[in-house]
């Protein structure tokens, strides 16, 4: 194992000073635990008083015995020292702070720069040491500190802590205090009654118990009065890497395949290594360079495309009822680049682990990732496209998606649509495909070529290209021009989305409809809902929460999806706070300028008595 | 075995009364021998390790604890409160080398008490905080917060700040829902903002609304949850962060010697350095709806700590069992205070 040294069982140590104590009282114990057998502990203290933390002063009044750790006065503290003390102590309870130092050699050099310390806080209480019959028996056992203590794991057996008090033993010599260490059976802890020592009496193994919780129970007798305390004492066992890797269930490879996912970050396989020890995910950075895995290979392109991304987390397994905790190192194999569609090999990339504390042989284990990069085929599926047209469409009518074979699997793969004509005077249609979209949509682009009457079917060459390779592919469109042409109504809007009424939503076209009139959507009416009622141009794509790249080309589309401006009424903003997610009641829009959303309380009326008169 | 607590905030021995950081570093800088020394020891604490074992530095470090730069403290919500504790920690990180459990805290200490709080609150609602068993406490408080112009603007400031998504992987900005949520508790009285987050319930509705009241989802929540000792590492990289979570330990320490188990008894000041912390990495927040047991904790877990376990419970501790906020908790919901002479 690696040698830590001696150290101290507890952090920190706490005690009462009271006014005019007289020197030479008792005031703490402290213990140290060895590494190896033989080592003696040699303890010191820092010349320094730390007061309120940031103010420092000479120590005159504390001293420590070198060989037992005994911390004692060695001057009494007058009222003027304590006034000394106390300035620029903001807590109600003047504290101070003293560093012990732990040393295998005799110290030398008394300086306060050694990594093993421990810290006394002393509380200074500016009254007379009490008489120890107004103490309660709280206060006559033990400290406010918890009886908390750490043992490190596969060090040798000794003696950590001192339950009797020696402020309280040497203040209160007329009572009789004893203590016991409660539920010590089998347990490798022993009290000592003579000496109140407890000790551990084993080599402990964090990796079968980490912790221990034992009652230490005191009694007072006071003549014919007893009184018994009992406080928690607990022991947390430290680990060292004192345990190798190893594989759950021997598996040591797995299949790492490249297809269709082709992107610089993806993920192809992972594999897990556990170990019984724990790692601390704080700081993290140490702990990854203390658990490493690389991949092996001299191939430079394998070093450049790859990269092992490893991550652990904390599992915990019960070796024999007790519950410990230990680590599952996980390793994926991450693209490190976007690979091209043309590339094609297979190989075995292997991964060295290595638990670099572990001082064992089996230190290392290897994992195989059994690579397979397959090409992929730029190509459309085996046909030609044909899309019918109403003649009474309208710009940005949306009226398909064009898609090469998988394209919806692709990932890190860039391929664009574009069109090429051949008749070019009846060109009334354009491609548009968004940033991260894998297909291209096809819109109307000019509305008034699909009324003139010599169009009647457009042909078109569509050609895909991969970015990267340029490889391309090409197929063959057809558009059929249908559906006769459909008297335009008067002051109807530009937007379907402004209509407010199903009536007037049906009567009218608007940018973006398929058939020269708007759709109604009736919504359910209950309360701020997704389903809203609604004027499109076409129910199936908008609203659908998405602005998409032909409905963002102009405003009047699809505001519903693509609104940036303000939304009167109960309703629930979109993704990055564009268009209306969810509305109350029926939702409309003027185009660059305010939605709303509201609740039409007046039903349609049929007809009303004005409206019969009309007539 | 605590002797009587001296007064805060007064110089029983004659020393001068601690100015703020600010004041004192523009009496320093008046003073050549202390404007030079400071400017060493930020040198000093430039390359943080040499601090203690440099003798120049000690030397400033000596000169300095006679200046009045060395007992300043800051106020909260001050006019330049990041100056003032960055003025504060330039001189306070020499010294503690980050390693503490508890920091001392760079704040005032505050001496008003909850029944300050309670008086007003029952001026405004027109009814004795103490008969109003039946109703939802913390609906009653966010309508007294609506019918307050300042409350009002700040609240659905924040709550529309943290509401709103970004885009399809970023729910929202953490960022400025923190900043909105510091203004709101920094700008708005005590009366409204500890009514809305310390308001008692009695059933889970009520529980959830006082839990959703900094908008959790935003403000607290995370895809991970990172290890509590490493979210204290980066709460003590930024100064106020730091500043508030020592005033929260300050304030809010379990104390042995006090029957309310908080710091001289006061239920204010620990309420104060709790809702001090919202709005930074460690936002605390009740973790469940559960109206009568109240369990509190910043957005991190103990798992991975490794041989720290024991230190990272202990901190979690102070916030999920933590008797002196839980009394200073309940006492405001039931408009009780306890009545200890300051």
């Amino acid at each position: 194992g690696v040698a830590f040294g001696l150290y101290f069982p507890r952090k920190d140590y706490s005690e009462n000073v009271y006014v005019d104590q007289p020197a030479g009282t008792p005031l703490l114990r402290i213990h140290a635990l060895r590494d190896s057998h033989g080592e003696v502990a040699h303890f010191h203290l820092c010349q320094n008083l730390i007061i309120s933390r940031a103010r420092s002063h000479e120590n005159n009044w504390f001293q420590i015995r070198e060989k037992t750790g005994l911390l004692y006065l060695s001057k009494s503290l007058d009222r003027e020292d304590f006034n000394m003390l106390s300035v620029g102590n903001w807590m109600p309870l003047s504290k101070v702070m003293l560093y012990v130092f732990l040393s295998s050699h005799p110290f030398q050099e008394k300086e306060c720069d050694s990594a093993t310390r421990a810290t006394v806080f002393l509380s200074l209480i500016n009254a007379t040491a009490p008489a120890c019959s107004s103490l309660t028996a709280r206060q006559l056992c033990f400290t406010e500190m918890d009886l908390s203590f750490h043992i490190k794991e596969n060090k040798p057996p000794g003696t950590f802590h001192q339950l009797q008090l020696p402020s309280v033993h040497h203040l209160c010599q007329n009572l009789s205090i004893s203590y016991k260490l409660l539920a010590a059976e089998g347990m490798p802890f022993r009290y000592n009654e003579n000496t109140t020592g407890v000790s551990v009496t084993q080599r402990l193994d964090r990796e079968e118990r980490e912790r221990y919780e034992l009652i230490a129970k005191c009694t007072v007798r006071e003549g014919f009065r007893e009184m018994q305390v009992e406080v928690p004492f607990l022991v947390n066992v430290l680990d060292e890497d004192d345990s190798p890797p190893f594989l759950p269930n021997g598996t040591d490879t797995a299949d790492a395949v490249v297809e269709f996912n082709r992107k610089e970050g993806t993920v192809l396989a992972t594999l897990t290594v556990y170990d019984a020890d724990t790692t601390p995910i704080y700081p993290l950075e140490s702990s990854r360079k203390k658990y490493t895995g690389t991949i092996i290979t001299d191939d430079p392109w394998i070093s450049e495309t790859f990269r092992v991304e490893h991550i652990f987390d904390e599992i915990h397994f019960s070796p024999n009822g007790s519950q410990v905790r230990g680590t599952q190192h996980e390793y994926k194999l991450v693209l490190n680049k976007s690979i091209s569609v043309t590339e094609h090999r297979s190989f075995q990339l292997d991964v060295l682990v290595n638990d670099t504390e572990f001082h064992g042989p089996e230190r290392s284990v290897m994992l195989h990732f059994n690579v397979s990069i397959l090409p992929v085929s730029i190509q459309f599926p085996n046909m030609t496209y044909q899309f019918t047209v109403n003649r009474n469409a309208e710009r940005f009518a949306q009226i398909g998606k064009i898609c090469i074979e998988n394209c919806m699997k692709f990932r890190g793969v860039n391929i664009s649509y574009k069109l090429q004509s051949h008749n070019t005077s009846c060109y009334a249609v354009g491609i548009l495909q968004g940033r991260e979209d894998k297909y291209g949509s096809l819109y109307v682009n000019d509305s008034s070529v699909l009324r003139r009457p010599e169009c009647k079917e457009i042909q078109y060459a569509i050609q895909a290209t991969d970015k990267q390779s340029r490889k391309h592919t090409k197929t063959l469109l057809t558009i059929v021009l249908e559906g006769t042409l459909l008297k335009k109504e008067e002051d109807c809007p530009d937007s379907c989305a402004v209509s407010k009424h199903h009536a007037e939503c049906e009567e009218c076209g608007g940018l973006g409809v398929l058939t020269g009139r708007c759709q109604w959507r009736q919504g359910s009416g209950k309360g701020i809902t997704t389903n809203y009622s609604t004027c499109t141009p076409s129910i199936k794509t908008c609203p659908d929460g998405t602005c998409d790249v032909i409905e963002s080309k102009d405003p009047a589309v699809c505001p519903q999806d693509c609104t940036s401006a303000n939304i009167i009424g109960g309703h629930g903003k979109g993704t990055g706070n564009l268009g209306i997610r969810s509305g109350h009641g029926i939702c409309y829009c003027f185009p660059r300028q305010n939605c709303y959303c509201e609740k039409d309380d007046i039903q349609e009326q049929l007809c009303d008595d004005v409206c019969k008169t009309v007539i | 075995l605590a002797g009587p607590p001296s007064p805060p905030g007064q110089d029983p021995h004659g020393w001068r009364v601690p100015v703020d950081c600010v004041r004192a570093n523009e009496l320093c800088a008046a003073e050549p021998s202390c404007s030079s020394r400071y400017r060493t020891l930020r040198q000093c604490l430039a390359g943080r390790n040499t601090m203690l074992a440099n003798k120049e530095c000690q030397v400033a470090l000596e000169v300095l604890q006679e200046s009045p730069l060395y007992d300043c403290r800051c106020k909260r919500g001050m006019k330049k409160e990041l100056q003032c504790l960055q003025i504060y920690w330039s001189i306070h990180l020499g010294l503690t080398e980050g390693e503490e459990f508890y920091e001392a805290s760079p704040y005032e200490p505050v001496t008003s008490r909850l029944t300050d709080i309670f008086r007003l609150a029952s001026i405004f609602s027109g009814m004795d905080p103490a008969t109003t068993s039946k109703s939802n406490h913390c609906l009653d408080a966010a309508k007294a917060c609506n019918l307050n112009d300042n409350c009002k603007r700040l609240r659905s400031g924040y709550i529309s700040t943290c509401s709103r998504e970004i885009s399809a992987t970023e729910h929202c900005s953490r960022r400025k829902c923190h900043k909105a949520l510091r203004q709101f508790f920094d700008r708005v009285p005590s009366e409204y903002t500890y009514r809305l987050l310390f308001c008692s319930c009695k059933d889970q509705a009520c529980a959830e609304r006082r839990r959703q009241t900094i908008v959790p989802s935003c403000s607290y929540e995370d895809k991970e949850k990172p290890n509590c000792l490493d979210l204290r590492k980066v709460c003590r990289t930024d100064h106020l962060c730091r500043s508030r979570l020592a005033d929260f330990h300050a304030n809010c320490q379990t104390s042995f010697q006090s029957p309310t188990s908080c710091p001289g008894g006061n239920y204010q000041a620990c309420l104060g350095s709790y809702a001090g912390l919202i709005g930074f990495d460690m936002t605390p927040n009740y973790v469940d709806a559960s109206p009568t047991s109240i369990t509190i904790s910043p957005w991190c877990s103990c798992k991975g700590s490794g041989n720290m376990e024991e230190e990272c419970e202990k901190f979690l501790r102070d916030f999920t069992e933590n008797p002196c906020l839980r009394n200073a908790i309940q006492a405001f919901g039931n408009g009780t205070d306890v009545n200890l002479s300051p």
